[in-house]
């Protein structure tokens, strides 16, 4: 899994930013997840096996930076990366288009588990405030970022494959 | 293109639910230590690093100037209105105290008592601490702290700001880091009394981030601009710390308690530093064991 090697600090940095910076910069409505949008990214590029991993190395690190149970993130974004990175996918049209839409449901399913996982669990969470304040304004903002991400991914996957990775 | 199933992320994802099923069953402490560690560190470094990329571009002086004006003046009045809570508590609890200390002059005529004033209290005595993140669990109430158990910070610790204003408990520790349950949690529970009426109940967080005093029986007194404060009840909390004032008061027949709405002391959003009372032990039980889940 020579993607590991870039793809940790990418992570990690990502995890960080979105702890320190994200939640702290309040948007006009919601804030986007970083990790979740490189998970899916990195998925749609190079398939579900890889998008797994990367989903739930980005998922540990986001656990690490929470008081909350450790695992609840790396399921939730495993569960992503494997499901966003399906063939099927590929049936949506092109790959930007694609990576738009599969950023939306990987955040719509990425969610979906963690809330469902923090109920098993037993914390109270206000599903249909989740959805209409967290879910919903995250699933608008990864779609209008996935580009972005899909072009700074692209240039390490680019590299990453003349690497022999 | 036909791409090959494998059983990789089958098995990763039974490792991520291993891990929570771990956790829940209290035996996760030495892989957890051993991320947190990894990361920890790397965070405070982010984290004044973005505080200071972030400050360069402040540079509209006007703005610049405005922004400090308007934050000093919010400081002096949060200052200004928590010392005056933090007053009229001290009164009120002083006057509970020297009416004691009467009653066991009266009680024990033969005594020799002499007074005395508490003089060491204040910052210097606990950890200050950076809030430098927020949690990455959009559902919780959580701030990161840079302060961890290198400090002498552990599970269960009262974090306060502004003087005696209750911001939250130690919910988790690495060894740089903590994370503050903030009081709004929903998972969050604190015994505590009306400053004015003493009249008792238990400050809950909403899943809105509302904080409400439940458990008011029907009959007490709560008026809106009541202070509440930590009770001491249960010894997991020092007495006396601010939680709230009153907002809107609450009744139905159906139910069997008042509610009333509290208004936090403090915009937990705009923390910047923070107080953990290290010296204070809470008595080990069940609720503090559930801190790190409900």
């Amino acid at each position: 899994m020579s993607s590991l090697t870039f793809g940790l600090p990418i992570l990690l940095v990502g995890a960080v930013l979105q702890s320190v910076w994200l939640e702290r910069a309040h948007f006009t409505f919601g804030r986007p997840d970083l990790v979740l949008l490189l998970v899916v990214t990195w998925s749609v590029i190079r398939g579900t096996e890889e998008g797994a991993v990367w989903g739930f190395v980005g998922g540990l690190l986001l656990d690490a930076l929470s008081g909350g149970p450790p695992g609840m993130w790396a399921s939730s974004l495993t569960l992503v990366g494997f499901v966003t990175g399906q063939p099927w996918g590929q049936a949506l049209g092109s790959t930007v288009l694609r990576l738009a839409m599969m950023s939306a449901l990987g955040t719509l399913l990425g969610h979906s588990a963690f809330i469902a996982l923090m109920l098993i669990l037993g914390y109270p969470v206000d599903v249909p405030a989740a959805y209409a304040e967290i879910v919903g304004p995250a699933m608008l903002l990864n779609f209008l970022l996935s580009p972005f991400a899909f072009r700074f991914l692209v240039w390490f996957h680019q590299r990453n494959l003349q690497q022999g990775g | 293109m036909q791409r090959r199933q494998t059983w990789l992320p089958y098995l990763l994802i039974l490792l991520a639910l291993l891990i929570l099923s771990l956790h829940e069953a209290g035996a996760l402490g030495p892989l957890d230590t051993l991320i947190a560690y990894v990361a920890a560190p790397l965070e405070r470094g982010f984290a004044t690093f973005i505080d200071e990329v972030g400050s360069l571009f402040k540079t509209v002086r006007d703005v610049r100037q405005l922004q400090a004006e308007v934050e000093r003046l919010r400081r002096e009045n949060d200052a200004l209105r928590v010392e005056n809570l933090r007053l009229q508590e001290q009164y009120v609890s002083e006057n509970e105290q020297l009416r004691a200390l009467l009653d066991f002059r009266q009680a024990n005529p033969t005594y020799t008592l002499i007074g005395a004033d508490i003089v060491e209290r204040g910052c210097e005595l606990y950890p200050c601490a950076r809030v430098v993140g927020e949690d990455t669990n959009p559902y919780l109430s959580y701030l990161i702290i840079n302060v961890g158990s290198k400090d002498g910070v552990a599970v269960g610790m009262p974090v306060v700001s502004s003087g005696a204003v209750m911001v939250g408990r130690i919910a988790r520790v690495t060894p740089h880091l903590a994370f503050v349950q903030l009081i709004n949690d929903p998972t969050s529970r604190v015994a505590a009394i009306l400053q004015r009426s003493r009249v008792t109940g238990l400050v809950v967080g909403r899943e809105d981030g509302s904080l409400v005093m439940t458990e008011i029986l029907p009959d007490e007194e709560v008026e809106v601009g009541d202070v509440a404060v930590t009770s001491g009840l249960g010894g997991l909390l020092p007495k006396g710390l601010i939680l709230g004032q009153v907002e809107e008061v609450s009744y139905s027949e159906a139910e069997l308690f008042q509610e009333a709405l509290l208004r936090p002391q403090l915009d937990f959003r705009r923390l910047d530093v923070v107080v953990v009372i290290t010296n204070f032990r809470p008595e080990p039980s069940e609720e503090l064991q559930q801190l790190e889940g409900p």
